[in-house]
């Protein structure tokens, strides 16, 4: 005979405006989003190489095109997304061969991550502007 | 140890391994594309057709597109996987994925072989 117990309710909570993600949450749930980013913009990427490598008129075309300040900042979202998959990316690897796996050293990798993603967008940034 | 892993009862080691090869090739590719950029500094459309055209960083490029291919396939198959529980679904998602895939790589493969 099995006794009919109430199921206990586990508590839930889903609510992601509740939820403080932890930094290691932060880096790896933006390495996924960048790399699904990434992704959807390879036509675009595919294009711009396209018109720019075709003749000198469509090269010319484009190079004007993305002097526009909205194709900049496009530009640099594209280039967040890239900078920030590929060091978070290498981070994914240092760990892969349990290099900074410990959570204080995994805290520590995230913050250099951010850091560097972060640099390098100002750069990129302050190149194209 | 390591060849045992990657032998056919393991398909998803080399799934796995196949990410990782390939995120290492794009790796490369790109600091090799940043460091012959800020040395050569393509500036003009001659320029940055020149930039483009020997046959080895054509070959380059096709391969680490083909690398982009392989990692982007599994990375959003993941992904779907994570979050889109509808079997039916997530596979018309994925069968999206994979054309859009392909069709970026013959992309690929028209321009590099176009320019001349």
């Amino acid at each position: 005979m099995i006794a009919n117990k109430p199921i206990k309710k586990r508590p839930k909570n889903l609510n992601l405006l509740t939820i403080r993600l932890p930094i290691n949450a932060v880096v790896s749930i933006m390495h996924r989003a960048s790399g699904v980013m990434l992704f959807l913009m390879l036509p675009a990427v595919l294009w711009v190489l396209q018109q720019s490598l075709a003749s000198e008129a469509q090269y010319l075309t484009i190079a004007s095109g993305l002097q526009h300040w909205a194709f900049k900042l496009i530009l640099i979202g594209l280039a967040w997304a890239f900078f920030h998959h590929f060091f978070a990316g290498i981070r994914h690897l240092a760990m892969d061969v349990h290099w900074m796996t410990s959570l204080q050293k995994a805290r520590f990798s995230s913050r250099v991550v951010l850091g560097l993603v972060g640099v390098a967008v100002l750069v990129f940034a302050w190149c194209i502007w | 140890m390591l060849i045992e892993l990657l032998t056919d009862r393991y398909p998803g080691m080399r799934q796995w391994l196949t990410q990782r090869l390939s995120a290492v090739a794009m790796a490369i590719y790109t600091l090799v594309l940043v460091l012959l950029v800020a040395i050569q500094q393509p500036a003009n459309y001659a320029e940055w057709h020149a930039f483009f055209s020997p046959w080895w960083w054509r070959l380059a490029t096709l391969l680490c597109w083909i690398c982009l291919t392989m990692h982007a396939w599994l990375g959003v198959r993941d992904v779907l996987k994570d979050y889109v529980f509808n079997v039916v679904v997530r596979s018309y998602m994925q069968l999206l994925v994979e054309l859009a895939l392909i069709v970026d790589l013959i992309w690929m493969v028209t321009i590099l072989i176009k320019m001349n």
